[in-house]
């Protein structure tokens, strides 16, 4: 696994880590919860830990498709890919494009497409491949999911160390969810805005400018 | 003679046991039987057959006999280093045989013969020296002895009543009074004779079949005689030192043809627990056309044991093998050619820039100069009105010439209306624009 990225400025680390535990309200500790940089320092630096939840789950409501909701992910998915760790893609409503995702860095062989025919086969995919240590992320789209499925999975991605992310369409943002993190996407002129509406252990109600269009491999 | 050792293993209630598997229930078997419902004795057979090719893990001669028992050896004085002394070894043995589902009881002797009587001694089974043998036989009564009731009311009125009063009496003797065929046997069991055994014979293939009793309609009924079939097959692999890639589970119908499916694995594998995980995935999502009258294990093809050594490689090779077992357990369930992976294509034509491809295959990485690509394509593009807002481009695309998919394409980057970004074009040689991908 890719090392905890060390907080900017110690202070700034204290302060979060005070209202984290405020946050938390008495749930189990998980104050030592490991994250990994999402490659945007504007993100990370809102997220507790530093960066995308490992081991847990994190939803995505984008307003819409072809925003940069992908995009948001290919440096995440690119560097755990390059440290040997697959990369699970779970029945996407789009076809991914192999030459564009080369261009960003993710080695290709190291992505695993995975369809299925129903909603259940879906979920039955992203728990086995969530639990599998062999993979770094899973990528879900379910059309629907109740919250106890939620816990499921993010009790998968416990078990496997892994990141799991849940596209959602932009009404689930209405409900709760068990996930550790959730953010809604909206389209803004230069990249992304990144709402934080739930973050489990960090500061939440935030909405934050990402650079994703400047995601050019180097 | 002297080094051999024999590991004998009495199978009392073979029949009703390979049965119960089915029935679940010793009684109803033991039913079965009495009533002469099912061939009890080729039941027996089949079960055997298995047995020995479980029991070729630990050693390379095995042999059978099923009157007066059934009874199963192993020769294991070769092995017996192996596998960390005869105590451990036996635990071994009959753990497995409890697992298997079979009443049992083991014995380890200097001879075939004195293994076999050893069974039915009680306390304190195994003795491995001549001397030890002997004094173990001395006190016991001659009734254990492998021979008829006519020899042993003869050897009764004589006024002997245990076998090492016998023991002592010359053997030219006791073939004179009682039959050379009883001198034989004592000779044979006191291991001063030789006594040789019919090797059983590792067929080629390996095949098994289970007989249900009563007609079975639901795959999890499967399940039960699967796990014992499979716990069977891993020792015949252990045996051969081989593993499998593929093997067949046949489904047997009346009056029907058999049925099946091939679970298949992406590198060699000889363990029955992860045979039994892919197994039950994919009996989940069949539907048997037919009730099933019997299952048969079938495997053709074998490769080398040496490549399951991968652990011992350490990080990378044990994590290959847990993604190996996941991606097994989804293509088991979800269907051949559900789970791929993508590789790039050299060609200018953004369509044909990619291609599925075999998880796990390296790929080669081919040179193509182009600009930034999106992430995701449509599956064919699509013929739009002309966009409105145009962000970037064009970029000339004048590909195909030489195999008739000539494309002449100009290249922007659009934005809808709900802040999307499109991949657009437009066709220079037909006219139109078309959708092509989206910068997600």
């Amino acid at each position: 696994m890719s090392s905890i990225p060390v907080p900017t400025g110690s202070q700034r680390a204290q302060l979060l880590e005070q209202l984290a535990r405020l946050c938390r309200n008495g749930e189990p500790n998980r104050a030592s919860r490991l994250a990994t940089s999402s490659g945007f320092p504007e993100l990370d630096a809102n997220l507790p830990g530093g960066g995308w939840p490992v081991g847990a789950i994190a939803e995505l409501m984008s307003d819409a498709s072809g925003i940069g909701e992908l995009s948001l992910l290919v440096p995440v998915l690119s560097r755990l890919a390059r440290a040997g760790r697959y990369v699970a893609w779970i029945a996407p409503p789009y076809l991914p494009y192999g030459p564009g995702l080369a261009q960003r860095g993710l080695p290709l062989e190291r992505l695993l497409l995975i369809q299925t025919r129903s909603l259940q086969e879906s979920l039955w995919a992203t728990e086995q491949a969530l639990r599998c240590p062999a993979i770094g992320a899973v990528l879900g789209w379910p059309a629907y999911i109740v919250d106890r499925s939620v816990r499921r999975l993010q009790l998968a991605a416990e078990a496997g160390g892994s990141l799991g992310i849940l596209y959602r369409p932009p009404e689930a943002a209405r409900e709760s969810s068990p996930a550790a993190l959730r953010l809604r996407l909206h389209a803004a002129p230069e990249g992304l805005a990144v709402e934080i509406q739930k973050s489990r252990g960090g500061a939440c109600g935030l909405t934050l400018q990402v650079g994703v269009a400047a995601t050019v491999a180097a | 003679m002297s080094a051999a050792l024999w590991l004998c293993i009495r199978l009392p209630r073979l029949a009703q046991e390979a049965l119960a598997a089915s029935v679940q229930q010793a009684a109803d078997a033991a039913a079965s039987i009495a009533s002469r419902a099912v061939d009890a004795a080729a039941i027996e057979h089949a079960a055997m057959e298995r047995l020995a090719a479980w029991a070729y893990q630990w050693s390379s001669l095995v042999s059978y006999q099923l009157p007066d028992g059934p009874l199963l050896w192993l020769e294991l004085a070769a092995s017996r280093s192996l596998f960390g002394g005869h105590a451990a070894l036996l635990a071994n043995i009959e753990s497995e045989l409890s697992q298997l589902g079979y009443s049992h009881a083991c014995a380890l002797a200097p001879s075939p013969a004195a293994a076999a009587l050893l069974t039915q001694a009680g306390q304190q089974r195994c003795v491995t020296t001549p001397v030890e043998l002997r004094s173990r036989l001395e006190p016991l009564p001659l009734a254990l002895l492998a021979l008829s009731d006519e020899v042993l009311a003869a050897l009764h009125s004589a006024g002997l009543r245990r076998i090492g009063q016998l023991l002592e009496l010359p053997a030219a003797a006791i073939a004179r009074r009682f039959g050379p065929a009883v001198s034989l046997y004592l000779q044979r069991l006191c291991g001063t004779a030789s006594d040789p055994r019919p090797a059983w014979r590792m067929p080629a293939t390996y095949s098994a079949r289970f007989e249900f009793d009563a007609e079975v309609h639901d795959t999890t009924a499967l399940l039960f005689p699967l796990r014992r079939l499979l716990l069977e097959f891993q020792g015949y692999l252990r045996g051969r030192d081989c593993a499998v890639l593929r093997f067949t589970l046949a489904f047997e119908h009346y009056r029907q043809p058999a049925s099946g499916v091939t679970i298949g694995m992406s590198a060699p594998a000889r363990d029955a627990a992860q045979f039994l995980l892919l197994a039950r995935e994919r009996l989940q999502s069949l539907v048997l056309p037919a009730a099933v009258s019997a299952l048969r294990l079938q495997a053709l093809e074998f490769t080398a044991a040496s490549v399951l050594q991968a652990d011992f490689f350490g990080g990378d090779a044990q994590q290959l093998q847990q993604l190996q077992l996941l991606l097994d357990r989804l293509q088991a369930r979800l269907g051949d050619g559900q789970v791929r992976s993508l590789r790039q294509q050299a060609d200018h034509r953004p369509e044909r820039g990619w291609r599925f491809a075999t998880p796990q295959q390296s790929t080669a990485r081919p040179d193509v100069q182009a600009a930034l690509r999106p992430c995701t394509l449509l599956p064919q593009p699509r013929r739009i009105e002309a966009p409105a807002l145009l962000l970037s481009g064009p970029e000339r695309i004048e590909s195909g010439w030489w195999d008739g998919g000539d494309v002449t394409r100009d290249y922007y980057v659009a934005r809808a209306a709900d802040g999307a970004r499109l991949w657009v074009f437009q066709d220079l040689a037909a006219g139109g624009w078309y959708l092509q991908g989206l910068w997600t």
